[in-house]
């Protein structure tokens, strides 16, 4: 316990020494190591800490009164430690993969202030999820999202960066206003910020009291998650900050999100397990198809790699609040051990999205490192200068698009299975709804490996379309090392996902724990026949075992032939170059089209003839398309213009003549004086 | 644990499909050809064809890298595991216990995701046409097949295949309306998902009809050799989960030599003539437009949600 | 207490609210500095009765220091300051309001004073009873002063008026307590006047004008 404590704090000076010792680094020789390997030390204890609280018990400290009638409160239980221990891996990796990254930042700016909000971002985050207090939940949440903040516009030379900054700032204190709102819920029945007298009589508020909270503890939550239609900030932000800062925001920061709907709905919101609650997991369920299936559209289409992770990051999200609802909608029917496999679906997504995207952001940013440009139109045949890069890209796609053995199929898997037992829910209705529900996530989860292959491809394989590759070099030794880190803990959790699922038994203090690692998931029926059972271990020993045997028979039947290296076939035409070949845009036209509803793809066409009066001698032809953001359009635009309509009016208020500023303050004391002249009287 | 005998019988079992799988090709092609008045080659000329070909030496791409190379042994490696969870004769395998019918999908999806990135890796513009359209076809097959296994999963209680074989064979048809529905749609995704007019068109490599063949158009040699065999041991697959859930009849639920023998000789009966209709079905009709082809992803999606609203009512 | 102590107060305070409105009903920089001296002179008066009547010694030190401060000290410097500034720009000749509606707003003012200090306990004490309202008045007067006028320099006086009230506000409910505190409010009132005075200077060699509409430039559109 003790121990633990110490431990915490350790982590806390840990972080906020790299902060301190990088702001007085000032871009010296030595800032970089200064700066990030305290948090590495800072991260890898976070781990051992988390693991710690895990496997014993959890951890809670309080010093009184920091600010004056609030006690900061820090309680780590197994939830927490569990995200902490996500926090902990990936900003590991990430600080070891930053060390290469930011060295670009050491010659264009500064590295310190870099240093100094990397540090107190991932301490930030630390905080959130350890702080047992409202009021402390929400000012470490909103230094998370201003430290971000400024990492997002941290290259704010470019006007875009700046924008999507602002966008993402209006969008994130939407969310906080919401979070607030829903804590102010509590604090009304309660008459504390403490989160533990929520946790001890949320169950007795009022039914609309618990549903108002849930709603707007859900909203905020799910703007900083990235549920449609809040994920505008998503694809705008994530594409402007500096690569290993998406790849924490995106791998676990967007999860603060997911946390807070965890503890909202199971700790301070009250649910109970009757029916009236139901409603919460099909909000969620709803959520999630449509975040999942819009995100993952998005993605499919678009040029930019890194805004191509961010649309997949919503896609992920989606894949996990569905899990989460419907573990919701199992648990208000009383269905346990179905509650238990929808969570445990959900939160193994969670672990694997941040895993597998906080590796392909790095990828990402090794691909930017190299190349310098984020447009996939331009990339092209990397595999061969960049074996590396390619490689960790290669797993991270695949355990994205949730293939076996890596680690996405395995919570995909479960995840099918918890709506396939929405069979057993005793309302014809859900069931039915559900079942329908299961059409986004089947399609969702094709999409997915379609926008993997496409990125993958169109990054590394064939010939370069457009960037020369004469002067890309493999990324520096410590950028592959951060990125191999979490391919490895992606493989780990593919083929044995005995290690996730007892994590998360443990954790979520559930019943059912496998017992070695070689155990099946194993589902049953009712009368104990077999539903589905998944053992991935063996399915790995499969996979080489047959892979083995069909490489012996082919060489005891096929002899040793040679192989020649020779051009592409070109139908005899002569040479193909690269221009010829498909393009990002090309090879997802067949997508554009058939969901043209939601991308109201326009194309132009611009001819140029040899002969003006000759349509039949083309000599150039140029083609565009474009493809459209409906939630831009339809949704945003118009909030956004009739927002600004009103603040113009509201700004008459603001004269700029200090004599109607001296005239508000009149009246405000006036009024005040008169408000306490009646209250007495 | 599975005793010694049924590990064996689950191996036999997954090596008969795949050594049955280009025989089955070869009566498809055989059937096609009669139905358009030629000879046709014989039966089992898709065994000369491997053999020929395992024996050849290949040409590899100078613009391809060690994806392409590596794409023929994933490929076979994911559909021959995937092979070991289908019960053929047997009405159960002891694969049951590892896998189960969206373990299988999710093979398959790894196999196509490899064959999509080799066909993109040569730079060559067919690859790009092949494995642009199988994109979109898979994409919409995922949802029409999850839907389908989905109805048939909750009638007989387990995406696990031994407990869905076993259930079927333990029932009649008859008190399961919705069943029909998802065969329908089962039937359209295997068609899709093996290539099949109205998607594409095995026979021919113009690139207007081509998508699994423009994605492997490159290879050569035992490549190719690979990829043919698991292309078809795919189909096999496909056409024997069909088979063996909607016509469950006379698969030995017992290890007995009689039963087995029985079921065995049932079973290529039964998938024979699943493959003669299907190619009669081939010579039939025409390849649709690509653009026509959501719709009939559609109408499998549709029949499945029926299926699914019949059962829960 | 006799009922003259009473009048006595009574009358004092009514004559610092005549001086104040002094400051309200004049145009001129210099008649409102003259107004602030009358005033000042009055209060330090005022104060002195205070401390007759509650007894407590300090309080003849804050009416000394009002005296030597306000009505001496305060008017020099400004007159120091603003001697080489331009007459127009000491002269407000474009008030918000005219000089007959600022003073109908100027009597409302007061008599919300009065209502708004009713339910102010120590009612028993007349010291109170008197001056808190006329405190009140002044520091709304000053407030006043300081929305209607447009230059710079009339608005300095505005705040000598409300800090002629605050003073009377605290010494009238503490009874000079702390003279301690008192003397800090005269240094801080002191530091204040020369701190304006300089941004006047800026002022008028930056916009050739101690108007404080010119500020408006400054927002952002």
């Amino acid at each position: 316990m003790i121990e633990n404590l110490i431990l915490f704090q350790i982590i806390v000076s840990l972080f906020l020494g790299g902060a301190i010792l990088g702001l007085i680094s000032r871009n010296g020789r030595f800032s970089r190591p200064l700066i990030f390997i305290p948090s590495m030390m800072g991260a890898i204890l976070t781990i051992l800490f988390s693991v710690t609280v895990i496997t014993t018990k959890s951890m809670s400290w309080e010093v009184p009164h920091v600010i004056p009638f609030f006690n900061l409160e820090i309680f780590v239980d197994g939830i927490s430690a569990f995200f902490m221990l996500l926090i902990g891996i990936v900003s590991f990796a990430v600080s070891l993969y930053s060390m290469g990254y930011s060295k670009e930042y050491e010659i264009k700016k500064r590295i310190s202030i870099f240093g100094f909000l990397f540090n107190i971002f991932i301490l930030s985050m630390i905080l959130v999820v350890g702080s047992n207090n409202g009021f402390f939940f929400l000012m470490f949440w909103e230094l998370m999202s201003l430290t971000s903040f400024f990492l997002v516009i941290y290259d704010h030379d470019k006007e875009e960066n700046v924008k999507s900054g602002m966008t993402y700032l209006v969008m994130t204190h939407f969310g906080t206003a919401l979070i607030f709102v829903s804590f102010l819920l509590g604090y009304l029945q309660t008459g504390s910020f403490g989160f533990d007298s929520l946790r001890t009589s949320s169950s007795s508020f009022p039914h609309l009291i618990k549903d108002l909270m849930f709603v707007s503890a859900f909203i905020g939550f799910g703007t900083k998650a990235g549920i449609v239609p809040l994920h505008t900030w998503l694809p705008k932000a994530h594409p402007s900050a500096p690569s290993n800062v998406s790849a924490l925001m995106s791998a676990v920061m967007i999860k603060m999100g997911i946390y807070g709907i965890i503890r909202t709905v199971f700790d301070f919101a009250g649910f109970g397990a009757s029916p009236d609650y139901a409603w919460w997991g099909v909000l969620m369920v709803i959520a999630g198809s449509a975040s999942a299936l819009i995100g993952i559209l998005y993605a499919v289409v678009e040029r930019d790699i890194k805004r191509a992770l961010a649309f997949s990051s919503i896609e992920n999200i989606g894949i996990i609040l569905i899990g989460l609802g419907l573990s919701v909608i199992f648990a208000s029917y009383n269905l346990h051990t179905l509650s238990i496999l929808a969570l445990v679906a959900s939160m193994y997504h969670t672990i694997n999205h941040a895993f597998f995207k906080g590796l392909l952001f790095m990828g990402a940013g090794s691909v930017v490192h190299a190349t310098h440009t984020k447009d996939i139109e331009k990339l092209g045949g990397l595999v061969k200068q960049m074996p590396w890069t390619s490689m960790l890209f290669l797993i991270g796609a695949i355990s994205i698009a949730g293939l076996p053995p890596f680690n996405g199929f395995v919570s995909e898997w479960l995840g099918l299975q918890a709506i396939l037992s929405s069979s057993q829910i005793p309302s014809t209705i859900l069931q039915i709804s559900i079942a329908f529900a299961s059409l986004p996530f089947a399609l969702t989860i094709g999409l997915a490996a379609a926008t993997f292959v496409r990125l993958f491809s169109m990054i590394f394989l064939s010939k370069t379309r457009g960037t020369s590759l004469l002067h890309i070099r493999e990324v520096p030794r410590n950028m592959i090392a951060g990125m191999a880190i979490l391919a490895s803990v992606c493989i780990l959790f593919g083929i044995v996902p005995f290690l996730g699922i007892s994590l998360l038994s443990t954790v979520f203090h559930l019943s059912s724990s496998p017992s070695s690692p070689y155990d099946a998931i194993a589902l049953k029926n009712n009368d104990m026949t077999s539903f589905a059972n998944l053992s991935m271990p063996v399915v790995a020993i499969m996979l080489s075992a047959v892979a083995l045997g069909i490489f012996g028979f082919i060489r005891v039947v096929g002899g040793k032939t040679t192989k020649t290296i020779y051009g592409t076939w070109d139908c005899g035409f002569g040479k193909l170059n690269e221009r010829m070949e498909y393009t990002a845009t090309s090879i997802s036209q067949p997508i554009r089209v058939v969901f043209k509803s939601l991308f109201k793809p326009h194309n132009e066409t611009h001819k140029e003839f040899s002969i003006p009066e000759n349509s039949y001698l083309v000599k150039t032809i140029k083609f565009n398309s474009t493809t459209k953001n409906i939630f831009e359009e339809n949704l945003y635009t118009p909030i956004i213009s009739s927002t600004l309509f009103l603040l113009d009016k509201v700004r008459k208020i603001q004269t700029g003549k200090i004599n109607s500023y001296l005239l508000y303050i009149m009246i405000t004391i006036i009024l005040l004086l008169i408000f306490v002249r009646f209250n007495h009287a | 644990m599975p005793s010694f005998l049924e590990i064996t019988l689950g191996i036999i079992q997954a090596l008969m499909l795949m050594a049955l799988s280009p025989l089955m090709t070869g009566i498809m092609r055989k059937t096609k050809a009669k139905t358009q008045k030629r000879m046709g080659a014989g039966i089992f000329q898709p065994y000369y064809d491997m053999v020929k070909l395992m024996r050849k030496d290949e040409v590899v791409s100078d613009q391809s890298s060690w994806i392409f190379r590596s794409t023929p042994w994933v490929n076979f490696a994911a559909i021959g595991t995937a092979a070991f969870f289908i019960p053929v004769f047997l009405s159960y395998s002891p694969f049951g216990l590892v896998g189960d019918l969206l373990l299988v999908v999710g093979l398959f999806g790894l196999a196509r995701f490899f064959t999509m990135l080799a066909g993109l890796d040569t730079s060559s513009a067919f690859g790009g046409i092949g494995s642009s359209r199988e994109m979109m076809v898979s994409t919409l097959l995922e949802p029409a097949l999850f839907l389908a296994i989905f109805v048939v999963a909750l009638t007989y209680g387990g995406t696990n295949l031994s407990t869905l074989v076993e259930g079927a064979s333990n029932s009649s048809l008859l008190p399961h309306p919705q069943l029909i529905f998802a065969a329908i749609a089962m039937f359209v995704v295997i068609l899709g998902e093996t290539g099949r007019l109205p998607f594409g068109n095995h026979a021919t490599h113009l690139e207007l009809t081509m998508m699994h063949e423009a994605m492997v158009l490159e290879y050569s040699g035992k490549s190719l050799a690979l990829i043919d065999w698991a292309q078809s041991i795919k189909q096999v697959i496909l056409f024997s989960l069909i088979v063996n859930i909607f016509t469950p009849w006379g698969i030995a639920s017992s290890v007995s030599a009689i039963s087995l023998g029985l079921g065995l000789v049932i079973f290529i009966v039964k998938i024979s003539v699943f493959a003669i209709f299907v190619a009669f079905l081939e010579s039939s009709i025409a390849k649709w437009r690509l653009f026509r082809i959501p719709d009939l992803i559609t109408v499998a999606i549709a029949s499945s949600l029926v299926g699914l609203v019949l059962y829960y009512l | 207490m006799g009922m003259i102590q009473f009048d006595v107060l009574t009358i004092s305070g009514a004559i610092l609210l005549i001086a104040t409105f002094g400051v309200i009903a004049r145009r001129g920089f210099m008649d409102w500095l003259n107004a602030y001296r009358l005033q000042s002179i009055v209060l330090a008066v005022v104060t002195a009765i205070i401390g007759y009547v509650t007894g407590i010694w300090e309080i003849y030190i804050a009416a000394g220091l009002t005296f030597v401060i306000k009505s001496l000290v305060i008017p020099k410097v400004l007159t120091h300051v603003t001697k080489s500034l331009e007459i127009e720009s000491k002269t407000d000749f474009n008030p918000y309001l005219s000089l007959r509606a600022s003073i109908i707003v100027s009597a409302f003012l007061v008599t919300m004073s009065y209502f708004l200090s009713q339910q102010i306990p120590f009612k028993s004490d007349p010291v109170v009873n008197v001056f808190l309202p006329v405190s009140m008045a002044q520091f709304f007067l000053g407030l006043f002063a300081l929305v209607n006028r447009r230059t710079a320099l009339s608005q300095v006086v505005g705040l000598l008026v409300i800090e002629n009230g605050l003073f009377l506000f605290t010494l009238v409910l503490t009874h000079g307590v702390s003279l301690i505190i008192e003397v800090g409010i005269f240094a801080d009132i002191l530091v204040g006047i020369v701190i304006s005075s300089i941004l006047l200077f800026r002022m008028s060699r930056t916009f050739d004008s101690l108007d404080v509409d010119r500020l408006e430039n400054l927002r952002d559109d």
